[in-house]
């Protein structure tokens, strides 16, 4: 019945994309695989198409046309990513699908070359499910409506396509594309340091990109012969050790600002801080995906014996950033930046998940991405909301507003727990998934084991402290009656009850149920596992007993005790 | 009839179902479900009803001999490993069933006089519906993992009901303090479970037993690892059945509504940890030290717990440090190897501190017409007294609660209390005195309660106790005494039937339910245990029980004896005989051990100091340098200049354009 329903609407929304892709065809750029539909090149250009049209929307000038348009424009692209799961997508499958390859410029090597496998789709479908969220979070916004809803479609179709493409010059071109939009949503719509917050973004951002060009490079010319970006012709080639480190450390950096990876970060309170809601949720819920993303496409698919070596620094760096972004948000005392912070804290488990050479941690980093995609966006969301009405962000000028915001706070509550990774909504089972894949991970010695899953547990600790006291000093105790006396507190309204509703179906689905999306992934975590185990035991050959690397516990276990037997009794 | 075993799945999603129709509906249609009242209520206690229903049919088939029972699925996985779920159902968790049904039904249709005046009833049905199916879940959860899904959500239903009440400052901190030090417990639990996970491949009761043992004998892994692991898994327990020393949130959750504090942090949430220790034995019982430690925590408990009672005038404060000390009890239990002594500790106390809890919630709704809604006030001993004229049912059942905790047979606490020191005696004689003396100090501070509340002068009207109680607070009078008298009753009165059935309905298990457990014949015993039952029937001799059963029955008597000396004939003076003499002791005692100011310096402040410094470093230290470089790199004056006028953006453009202009350079080139 579902899929019959995507399937109508797909037919609608292919009957207005004809005209497109016959654009397309006519201006040479011909997708090689005519006998099925080019789901992802779609999904792309058609909501940068449809963003250059805004200019020539009739519009009475309060925005109103625009924003029914913005949100027909998302909804279309999100059902295009939808239409491309279902009939493009087999999850079985642990290789590239969707495939689109075009050559653009031969003699640079340059493709338009596109396809998802489990590491990309996941994230595609997120991107588009966010982006129609924050057209509709945007709701308010009054300033240059055009432009803004310009941006944020023009964003939509880069930010697919940095998780689409597979060519690693291309990646970089979408990668800086997506850079300007974010740039100027902050510059134009931010708060009050905008300015500051959004130059910092951009120098943070392409100071780190630069690392991706170089690299590209690099491996694009590795061993002679024309140059190649694509990155099945990468994966085929064997870098030697020493290139593979250099390589990675760049990558590491360039991604590490996206992440973030403490003290890389410092770029993301002051842009989160700045930056309005539907922008926010943006930031939160899929940039800092690209560099999750980004990390286990690079680093260890095309670079697996680097990262054998560079691992356990991701895990050293991943409780980093768990405690150490707990600690500062728990002493902020602006809301935004608590919340940014407590982003922070929760891409450690990323980075844990990467670092862990466990196919359960693997994907419990790939889960969290997502998990905190949607979580992150239901907080910021949230803080929009509330700082509509409040008109202050200062914890200490609220208190007590959960008098008259009643389901303000049962959605604040709500999300609250869900990002404190209560059992039953996503945030718990991929971090559970890490845990459980980190410790039980033959790879590192125990006492390495340990100390990490104890200083990473220490987070379970922090995070309510941090979040419940944020509820308590918002909605809890007597009204401050300075706070309502000057503004309206007026309760939630349908489309914000609404966007939060759309925001923890899939929470709570996949808290309840994880396969519904770690089935999706599940083949491609396991091939990248298994690539990156092997290259573990090639770097680790013969092995050295260390401090991190595999102890004689390990050994002593008998192996089938390390494997998880059927429990069905 | 066919086995209801396999329909178990049903008893915690029926609640959860109706909980979550009546929360979307106060989502979504705020006005019209707050003042659809009584038909809500009466939906979701029938939803809680039909598992009780379910849960009775599932005893009844147990106690007739039905196996257990158990179904999984695969819910997660990735690799080799499969993590499962699903439901199982076996002896001891069918009698946990029909106890958390029982309690939950009675303390919803309490909860319908309680908080009739109140303007979040809806939501309060709403939350009770959410707690029974998560603790209904815990309780047939087949493995460890599961288990810890359930220990979240109890805590987190616990952290919504002692925040019920969100504009009190006092029911805020109590709320989150509860979900932190929980939370503290649960980092152990998981830890504890990954290691456990670790070292035998699995999240099943038994086969982790199993195989931890072999491993330990086999060499592969140290005792003291297999010790460690065992406590770290304790520490859930500890935290969620308040034992020593993460017994702190407990007394303060009692900021909640009085049905929560029977249901949740008397009777049912806070035996989560013994039920889990119980469940546990089979990984516990091969490691002597663990057993040790698990004893010797629950005897500090109990010691705790009792001694802070005594000194107590909050009504609802003194029963929840006995609740602690009971608690004690039951993990000295589970320490000596006597899960099964335990686990009917817990049952029979589940029936009588829940009837205490709700007796208390009689007196405070009473009382609160007299002096209004102000805890201070409302739940002060001092402005009660002589109640029991006024409010027969509440006061007799109390008394026969006070009766059953002091252990006095026949009554419910007699037979389990004796058991538990009966083989506490048998493995840890210290343990026993320390347990032994405090079932004197339990039957000194209960009729101390009941005297002080239900006899002697009502106490109500005295306005000047009530500005002494106010200003020790810190809180200023509530308005003139003509508004006092123009909106408050001068006398209290009993309460609605809604209130009093349940007292009534649960003073019955509590007068009875220890008939089941006598050592001679324990049918308890034999539902859980069969084995041990016989073996118990078959060891029992009148000459090593009746000394043991006397001396306890004495000491009761003696503490009630004392209670009665002090506080019902005032033939005593105890403030000047013991407070006087003893002032450090009777310090001490009324700081509550000083552990919550310890507590309070130690971690509250101290990780608010370290999290200030965090983010000092942070936004001096990471983020100077940061704007330090980017200061130098735009050279001083000008980078500001650039940060101001907004042209920005241009040296953007410049900085993509360069990028461009790269990577044409390098096409060329190469």
């Amino acid at each position: 019945m579902f899929v019959d329903f995507t399937l109508s609407q797909g037919a609608t929304v292919l009957a207005t994309l004809t005209p497109l892709v016959l654009g397309l065809q006519g201006s040479g750029l011909e997708p090689s695989g005519l006998q099925a539909f080019p789901w992802l090149s779609a999904s792309i250009l058609f909501p940068i198409a449809a963003a250059l049209l805004i200019p020539f929307i009739p519009d009475p000038g309060d925005g109103k046309t625009i924003r029914w348009y913005a949100l027909g424009i998302a909804l279309a692209t999100f059902l295009l990513t939808v239409g491309g799961y279902l009939n493009g997508y087999d999850p079985a499958v642990e290789g590239l699908q969707l495939v689109e390859r075009v050559s653009w410029l031969p003699n640079l090597g340059l493709a338009w070359s596109v396809g998802a496998d489990g590491l990309s789709m996941p994230l595609i479908l997120l991107t588009s499910f966010i982006t129609a969220l924050a057209v509709l979070a945007a709701w308010p916004v009054t300033f240059k409506p055009r432009l803004f809803y310009f941006l944020i479609l023009a964003m939509a179709g880069g930010q697919i396509a940095v998780f689409a493409v597979q060519d690693m010059l291309l990646f970089f071109l979408a990668w800086e594309l997506e850079l300007l939009p974010v740039y100027l949503l902050l510059a134009i719509w931010g708060a009050k340091k905008r300015q500051y917050a959004a130059t910092k973004f951009i120098l943070y951002t392409a100071g780190g990109s630069v690392f991706i060009l170089l690299a590209a490079l690099a491996m694009a010319f590795y061993g002679g012969g024309a140059p190649t970006f694509e990155f099945t012709a990468l994966m085929a080639k064997n870098f030697p050790e020493k290139f593979q480190l250099l390589c990675y450390a760049g990558l590491l950096i360039a991604f590490g600002v996206k992440l973030p990876i403490v003290p890389l970060h410092t770029w993301l309170p002051d842009a989160h801080g700045e930056a309005t809601a539907p922008v926010h949720m943006l930031l939160a819920g899929i940039l800092l995906k690209m560099g999750g993303y980004a990390l286990l496409r690079f680093n260890v698919q095309l670079l697996p014996e680097a990262h054998a070596h560079f691992a356990p620094l991701l895990v050293v760096l991943g409780v980093v950033n768990i405690i150490y972004a707990a600690l500062t948000s728990f002493a902020q005392r602006n809301l935004k930046r608590k919340i940014a912070y407590s982003s922070i804290s929760h891409m450690g488990f990323v980075l844990i998940g990467i670092g862990s050479f466990s196919p359960l941690g693997t994907s419990g980093a790939m889960l969290q991405m997502v998990s905190h995609g949607l979580i992150g966006a239901s907080l910021f969301f949230l803080v929009g909301a509330t700082y509509d009405r409040t008109h202050t962000l200062q914890l200490d000028e609220m208190g007590g507003v959960g008098q008259k915001m009643r389901k303000m706070f049962a959605l604040w509550t709500i999300c609250s727990l869900a990002s404190l990774a209560l059992p039953g909504m996503s945030g718990f089972v991929s971090e559970l998934m890490v845990f459980v894949g980190f410790a039980t991970s033959e790879a590192y010695s125990l006492t390495f084991r340990i100390v990490m899953s104890v200083l990473a547990a220490v987070g379970v600790i922090l995070t309510p402290i941090y979040l419940l006291s944020m509820l308590r000093e918002i909605f809890f105790g007597k009204e401050n009656a300075e706070l309502a006396a000057h503004n309206q507190l007026v309760d939630a309204e349908p489309r914000e009850i609404y966007i939060i509703s759309c925001l923890l179906v899939p929470i709570i689905g996949i808290g309840l149920y994880p396969r519904i999306l770690t089935d999706s992934y599940r083949a491609s975590i396991e091939a990248l596992v298994q690539r990156e185990t092997l290259a573990l035991a090639k770097v680790i050959h013969p092995p050295t007993p260390g401090l991190i690397r595999l102890s004689p516990m390990a050994e002593l276990l008998p192996p089938g005790r390390l494997q998880a037997p059927a429990l069905i009794g | 009839m066919d086995s209801a075993a396999p329909l178990a799945w049903l008893i915690p999603v029926l609640p959860l179902a109706g909980a979550c129709l009546v929360g979307l509906g106060l989502i979504s249609f705020n006005r019209t479900i707050n003042r659809l009242r009584k038909p809500i209520a009466v939906f979701l206690i029938s939803c809680v009803g039909a598992s009780a229903v379910l849960s009775y049919t599932i005893l009844a088939q147990q106690l007739a001999g039905a196996g257990a029972t158990e179904l999984l699925f695969n819910w997660a996985s990735a690799g080799t490993f499969n993590l499962e779920m699903g439901f199982r159902v076996d002896p001891l968790g069918a009698v946990m069933l029909a106890l958390v049904t029982t309690i939950a039904l009675l303390v919803m249709v309490y909860s319908d006089g309680y908080m009739a005046h109140d303007q979040g009833y809806v939501r309060f049905f709403t939350y009770l519906a959410l707690f029974s199916s998560s603790m209904l879940g815990l309780i047939i959860s087949p493995n460890l993992l599961e288990i810890y899904v359930f220990w979240e959500l109890v805590g987190m239903c616990s952290y919504l009901l002692v925040g019920f009440w969100y504009d009190r400052d006092a029911a805020a901190n109590a709320a989150q303090k509860a979900f932190v030090v929980n939370r503290v417990g649960d980092f152990g639990l998981l830890l504890g479970i990954l290691g456990l996970f670790w070292a035998t491949g699995s999240f099943g009761f038994e086969e982790i037993g199993s195989r931890l043992q072999e491993a330990v004998a086999g060499g592969s892994l140290p005792n003291a690892a297999a010790i460690l692991l065992c406590l770290l898994v304790f520490m859930g327990p500890m935290a969620k059945s308040a034992q020593f020393p993460l017994h702190v949130w407990l007394p303060d959750a009692m900021e909640g509504p009085t049905p929560i504090s029977a249901l949740i942090h008397a009777a049912t949430m806070v035996a989560a940890g013994v039920f889990l220790v119980a469940r546990l034995q089979p990984v516990y019982a091969p490691f002597p030290q663990v057993q040790l430690v698990i004893a010797v925590v629950g005897t500090i408990t109990l010691v705790l717990g009792a001694s802070i009672a005594l000194t107590q005038m909050d009504l609802k404060k003194g029963l929840a440090y006995s609740t602690v000390s009971q608690l004690g009890y039951m993990m000295l239990a589970m320490g000596c190897g006597a899960p099964v002594a335990g686990m009917f500790h817990l049952v029979t106390h589940a029936f009588f501190k829940a009837m205490l809890f709700l007796g208390s919630g009689s007196v405070i709704h009473a009382m609160e017409e007299v002096v209004g809604h102000e805890p201070v006030l409302a739940q002060d001993m001092r402005l009660m007294g002589g109640l029991r004229k006024f409010m027969p049912v509440t006061a007799g059942t109390f008394l026969i609660g006070c009766v059953a905790i002091s252990g006095i047979p026949p009554l419910a606490g007699f037979w389990s209390k004796d058991e538990i020191l009966g083989q506490a005696f048998g493995s840890f004689p210290i343990l026993w005195l320390a347990g032994f003396i405090t079932a004197g100090m339990t039957a000194f501070y209960m009729f101390r309660l009941y005297f002080l509340t239900f006899e002697g002068q009502f106490r109500g009207n005295d306005s000047a106790i009530q500005a002494t109680l106010l200003a020790a607070a810190g809180k200023a009078p509530a308005g003139d005494g003509s508004h006092r008298a123009g909106q408050h009753a001068s006398q209290p009165h009993e309460s609605g039937w809604q209130m009093a059935m349940p007292l009534v309905v649960l003073a019955v298990p509590s007068v009875l339910i220890g008939l089941l457990g006598t050592p001679w014949n324990s049918r308890f015993a034999s539902l859980l245990d069969p084995e041990e039952a016989a073996e118990m029937a078959a060891h029992f001799s009148w000459g090593e029980f009746l000394p043991l059963a006397g001396a306890s029955v004495a000491v009761s008597l003696v503490g009630i004896g004392l209670a009665v000396a002090a506080y019902a004939l005032h033939k005593l003076d105890l403030g000047q005989v013991v407070a006087a003499r003893f002032p450090a002791l009777n310090a001490f005692l009324a700081n509550k051990w000083y552990l919550d100011d310890i507590n309070d310096k130690l971690f509250v402040q101290g990780s608010r100091k370290l999290a200030r410094q965090v983010l000092e470093v942070d936004s001096k230290v990471v983020d100077g340098v940061v704007n330090l470089t980017g200061l130098i790199t735009l050279g001083s004056g000008e980078g500001l200049k650039y940060f101001e006028t907004g042209r920005a953006q241009f040296y953007a453009l410049i900085v993509f354009g360069g990028v461009i202009a790269l990577v044409a350079l390098f096409s060329v080139l190469g």
